[in-house]
C-alpha cells in the first residue's frame, strides 16, 4: 500500500546531479551579489576545491561565523566532500555526488577551532585537506551542530539484528493470518474481526512503512489507491481488502478467497524477507517514516476500511518505531542530544493511547470521531515525533569516513 | 539562530532599494509616522504588535490553533519559540545550518536566506479558552475576552470557530506567508495543533482609493486614522486605565469573522439595489449623496433615508452620530477564496478582522446595529473567533506573553 520511497532521490548516486549543480551555481552568483549589498549575508563564500588532488584548497578567509562554501569539483570524476573537525572526526557539513566541473554550496557555522575538508573520489582512498584554524578562545563556541558519521560498518550489525527480529515476528504474523482465515472459513464474523485486528497489529508492529517490504508488502497492506474499480477491483488484496469485507457484510463466497489470499501473501512475504538483505541505510529512515505513515494514513482515516482501528495501528507504530530506535540507541547516545526528550515523547504518546484504550475497554475510536481536544493531542504528539525522528534519520544515514 | 545585526543598519540599506516598490503610500507610512527609509514590514519590537495598525498587506494566512502543550512550562517554551521564530522571520537572516544532524533548517521557499524585505508581519493573539484550568491562567484573562457568540444572522460551523491561540501572517506575497507558516508550525509541532486556517488577499486599488471587495464595492474607505496615536489609544489599545490586568496593557481585542459572500447571487442583483444595500456608488465608492469616495455622507440632510437607506450597510455600520464615534473600530479585512462548495457555487468571502479596545462597546454594538440589514441576504458568517492580540515584544529579552506567565 505504501508510497514508494523511490520518490526520494537515492542517497548515494551521482547520476543526474549536473543539472542541479548548474542551477545551484546560478543561485550562488545571486548570493554573491546580494552579499555585496548586505554585509551580514554569509560571506559570499570561499570557493573550495572538492577534488581529491586539491582537497580543501581555496579556503582563504577562515573566520568565526556562518560560511557558505562554493565546493568546486575540478577533477574528472564524481566526488563527495565533508567538512570535519579532525580532532573528533565530527562532520559539520557534506555534499555528495558532485559531478566533474560542478559547483555546490554548503553552509556551516564555525567557531574557534581547527577544521579540515575531506574529499572522497570514486573508488579511491579519502584525502584530508589542509587543517584550517579559526582563531579564538573557546574550542566549540559558536560551532554549528556536528556529529561523527555512521558507516556501513557501524550499521550492519544492528541492521542484521533488526532483520532477525522481524523474521521472528513474521512467524507470529503468519499464525495470526491463518487464525483469521480459519474464523472467516467458519463464518464467525465477530471472531474474524477480532482476529483481523490482532493480525493487522502484528503486521503494523513490524514497521512496514513506505514500501519497507516491497511488492510482497504491497500485496499484504495496500489500499485502493491506484485501483480503477476501488474496493471492487480485483487488484485489491491484503489486510484492508479483508477488513472491507468484514465490516461491509460481504458474502463468504468472495470474502473467503480474500482471506485465503492474505494468508498466502503473508507467507510469501515471510519467504521473500528471509531472502532479503536489508540496506543498513534503511534503519534510520525506518525509524522516521513509520510515524510519517501514521500521520498521513492512520490519523486521517485514509487506511480505515471499516474497522476504525487507526488508533490501535498508531499504538502499534509506536512499538515499531521503538523497535528500530532500540537498535540505533547506542549510536544516538553520543550523537543526538534530543534522545532523552524523544524517548519521553514516545512514552507520552504510548500512555495517551493506552489510556484511551482503557477508557474504551480495549476498543478504539476512529480518529475522526474523537473529541477535538483528544484528537488534537494525539495529532500533535505524532507530529512532534516526526520532527524529532527526522533528525534520527539524517544522523543515521550511511556515510564514508576517512 | 544566528544573531541578526542591528536592525537600523540593515533596514536602512534595504529600504533604500525597496521602499518605492511597496504597496503604496499607506504601507510606507508605518505606525510611527512616515520616514524616508521605511521598509514595508513594521518593526518587530515595540509596545504593540506592529501589524495591528499597518494597512492590510497583499497576502495573509489566519491560523487558529489548539494549544497542546502539556503544562505551563511547555506553554512558556511555546511562546518563547514563537517569539524567536517571528523575530527571525520578520527581520530576515540566514537559517542556522544543521549539517548532517538534521534535515535542512529552512524550507527554502524564499531562497537560501530569509529576506528582510518580504513585508512579513506576525500577529499573535489568544482566545478565551487558553484561560481555562490547563495552564493556571484562570482569572488572568483580559477583562472582556469571551468566546465568540452566535449572532442572529450567523450560521456557524464549529470546525471554523474559536481557538486557544491564533497567528495572523501578513506579507507582500503568498510565498512569504506560506514560508512563515511552515516555519512556525515546524518549530512548534507538539505544542500547537492547527484548528482552522484561511488564506486571504487584498486587491490593488481599482482604479484608485480603497480596494474593492468581492461585491465590487470599495471597502475600507471610512476608518479611523491609524497614524493618530491618541485616537488609537482611545479606540484600539488596551491601557492601564481600561481595567485590564497589567500584563495586557498595549494589546487589543481582535474579532475575526469568516463571512461567506454569495457573489454569484449578488451578480444577479440590479445595480441600484446593490448600491442601496451598501450605501455607496459602486463605480466611484462615493456615498450616495456625494461625488467622490472621500466625501462624508450627510445623513442629517436625509433623515428618512430617501437617498441613503436607513438600513444600508454603511449607514448602520457608521451612522456618524455623536454617540457612534466611540463605536468605531479598526478594520483589517481580507478577501478569501477557497474553491467551490458541494454544488459548484463559488466559496469566497471576507476574512473580516477588526481591532478595538472594547469588543462590547465597539464590535458588538456595530454588529447589533447591522442585525437583519438587507446585506445579510447575500452574506453568511460561518466562523472566526474572539481573540486578544498580545502586547508587543519589547526587546530581544522579551517574549510574547512573558508578563502573562510571570
Amino acid at each position: 500500500m505504501r508510497r514508494s520511497r523511490g520518490v526520494r532521490p537515492p542517497r548515494r548516486r551521482a547520476a543526474a546531479v549536473t543539472a542541479t549543480a548548474a542551477a545551484v551555481g546560478g543561485a550562488l552568483l545571486a548570493l554573491a551579489g546580494c552579499g555585496a549589498a548586505a554585509p551580514r549575508t554569509p560571506a559570499a563564500g570561499d570557493s573550495v576545491d572538492a577534488s581529491p588532488h586539491r582537497c580543501g584548497h581555496g579556503w582563504r578567509h577562515p573566520r568565526p561565523g556562518t560560511h557558505t562554501f562554493a565546493l568546486h569539483n575540478t577533477s574528472g570524476t564524481v566526488t563527495e566532500i565533508q567538512l570535519t573537525d579532525p580532532r573528533t572526526g565530527a562532520v559539520l557539513g557534506e555534499a555528495e555526488g558532485i559531478a566533474p566541473g560542478a559547483v555546490r554550496t554548503m553552509r556551516a557555522r564555525l567557531g574557534a577551532g581547527r577544521y579540515a575538508f575531506v574529499c572522497f573520489g570514486e573508488d579511491a582512498d579519502p584525502v584530508t585537506g589542509p587543517a584550517v584554524r579559526i582563531p579564538g578562545r573557546t574550542a566549540a563556541g559558536g560551532t554549528g551542530p556536528a556529529a561523527v558519521p555512521l558507516t556501513a560498518h557501524d550499521l550492519i550489525p544492528p541492521t542484521l539484528d533488526y532483520q532477525q527480529w522481524v523474521t521472528t515476528r513474521m512467524t507470529r504474523l503468519a499464525s495470526a493470518t491463518d487464525a483469521l482465515r480459519a474464523a472467516v472459513r467458519a463464518g464467525d464474523i465477530p471472531a474474524a474481526r477480532t482476529r483481523w485486528l490482532t493480525a493487522h497489529l502484528a503486521y503494523a508492529r513490524l514497521g512496514a512503512a513506505y514500501d519497507a517490504f516491497g511488492d510482497a508488502g504491497e500485496a499484504v497492506d495496500r489500499t485502493t489507491a491506484g485501483l480503477p474499480r476501488g474496493p471492487r477491483d480485483s487488484g485489491f488484496t491484503g489486510f484492508h481488502r479483508v477488513e472491507y469485507g468484514l465490516w461491509h457484510h460481504e458474502r463468504p463466497t468472495t470474502l473467503l478467497p480474500a482471506a485465503d489470499r492474505l494468508a498466502r501473501d503473508v507467507r510469501a512475504l515471510r519467504t521473500a524477507w528471509a531472502g532479503t538483505r536489508m540496506d543498513p541505510a534503511d534503519l534510520g529512515r525506518r525509524a522516521h517514516e513509520i510515524l510519517e505513515d501514521t500521520l498521513r494514513a492512520e490519523l486521517t482515516g485514509r487506511t480505515d476500511y471499516g474497522s476504525g482501528s487507526g488508533l490501535a495501528t498508531t499504538r502499534a507504530h509506536v512499538d515499531a518505531t521503538r523497535a528500530v530506535l532500540d537498535r540505533l540507541r547506542p549510536f544516538l547516545r553520543t550523537r543526538y542530544p534530543g534522545l532523552p526528550a524523544l524517548d519521553r515523547r514516545l512514552g507520552r504518546l504510548a500512555r495517551t493511547l493506552d489510556a484511551h484504550a482503557r477508557a474504551h475497554h480495549g476498543g478504539w475510536t476512529p480518529p475522526a470521531r474523537l473529541g477535538r481536544t483528544e484528537r488534537a493531542r494525539i495529532d500533535a504528539a505524532v507530529g512532534d515525533l516526526t520532527e524529532r525522528l527526522a533528525s534520527v534519520a539524517a544522523l543515521c544515514d550511511v556515510r564514508r569516513t576517512p | 539562530m544566528r544573531p541578526v545585526p542591528r536592525r537600523g543598519l540593515l533596514r536602512g540599506a534595504l529600504a533604500a532599494g525597496t521602499a518605492g516598490a511597496l504597496a503604496g503610500p499607506a504601507a510606507a507610512t508605518g505606525p510611527h509616522g512616515p520616514g524616508p527609509h521605511r521598509p514595508s514590514a513594521p518593526r518587530f519590537h515595540g509596545p504593540h504588535q506592529a501589524a495591528v495598525l499597518t494597512p492590510p498587506a497583499r497576502a495573509t494566512a489566519f491560523t487558529s490553533f489548539d494549544v497542546t502543550a502539556a503544562d505551563r512550562r511547555e506553554l512558556a517554551g511555546l511562546l518563547r519559540t514563537l517569539t524567536d521564530r517571528a523575530r527571525f522571520l520578520t527581520t530576515g537572516g540566514t537559517p542556522d545550518p544543521t549539517g548532517i544532524t538534521a534535515p535542512p533548517p529552512d524550507s527554502g521557499l524564499l531562497g537560501p536566506d530569509v529576506p528582510a524585505d518580504g513585508g512579513l508581519a506576525v500577529t499573535l493573539s489568544v482566545g478565551a479558552s487558553l484561560f481555562d484550568d490547563r495552564y493556571g491562567l484562570a482569572g488572568r484573562a483580559p477583562r472582556l475576552l469571551r468566546t465568540m457568540p452566535v449572532f442572529p444572522d450567523d450560521d456557524p460551523d464549529p470546525a471554523w470557530c474559536h481557538g486557544d491561540l491564533a497567528v495572523q501572517l501578513c506579507a507582500d506575497s503568498p510565498d512569504t506567508v506560506l514560508h512563515a507558516l511552515r516555519d512556525l508550525t515546524r518549530h512548534t509541532r507538539g505544542a500547537l495543533q492547527i484548528r482552522w486556517r484561511i488564506n486571504g488577499h487584498t486587491a490593488p486599488p481599482r482604479p484608485s482609493g480603497a480596494p474593492r471587495n468581492l461585491f465590487g464595492f470599495k471597502d475600507g474607505t471610512s476608518g479611523p486614522d491609524p497614524r493618530d496615536a491618541r485616537l488609537m489609544d482611545r479606540l484600539v489599545w488596551t491601557g492601564p486605565d481600561s481595567g485590564e490586568p497589567p500584563w495586557a496593557a498595549g494589546g487589543s481585542y481582535q474579532v475575526v469573522r469568516l463571512i461567506r459572500m454569495l457573489t454569484e447571487f449578488w451578480d444577479r442583483v440590479p445595480l441600484s439595489e446593490q448600491e442601496r444595500v451598501i450605501g455607496r456608488s459602486r463605480d466611484t465608492g462615493a456615498p450616495l449623496d456625494g461625488a467622490r469616495e472621500t466625501d462624508a455622507p450627510r445623513y442629517a440632510h436625509d433623515p428618512t433615508g430617501e437617498v441613503t437607506p436607513l438600513d444600508s450597510h454603511i449607514r448602520l455600520a457608521h451612522p456618524r452620530t455623536p454617540g457612534s464615534e466611540a463605536h468605531r473600530l479598526l478594520r483589517r479585512s481580507y478577501t478569501y477564496d477557497r474553491g467551490t462548495d458541494s454544488n459548484g457555487t463559488l466559496d469566497q468571502g471576507l476574512l473580516f478582522c477588526c481591532y478595538q479596545r472594547d469588543p462590547v462597546r465597539q464590535f458588538t454594538a456595530v454588529q447589533k446595529r447591522l442585525a437583519g440589514e438587507p446585506l445579510t441576504d447575500y452574506v453568511t458568517p460561518f466562523g472566526g473567533g474572539y481573540f486578544f492580540a498580545l502586547p508587543g515584544v519589547r526587546d530581544r529579552a522579551d517574549w510574547y506573553g512573558r508578563a502573562l506567565l510571570a
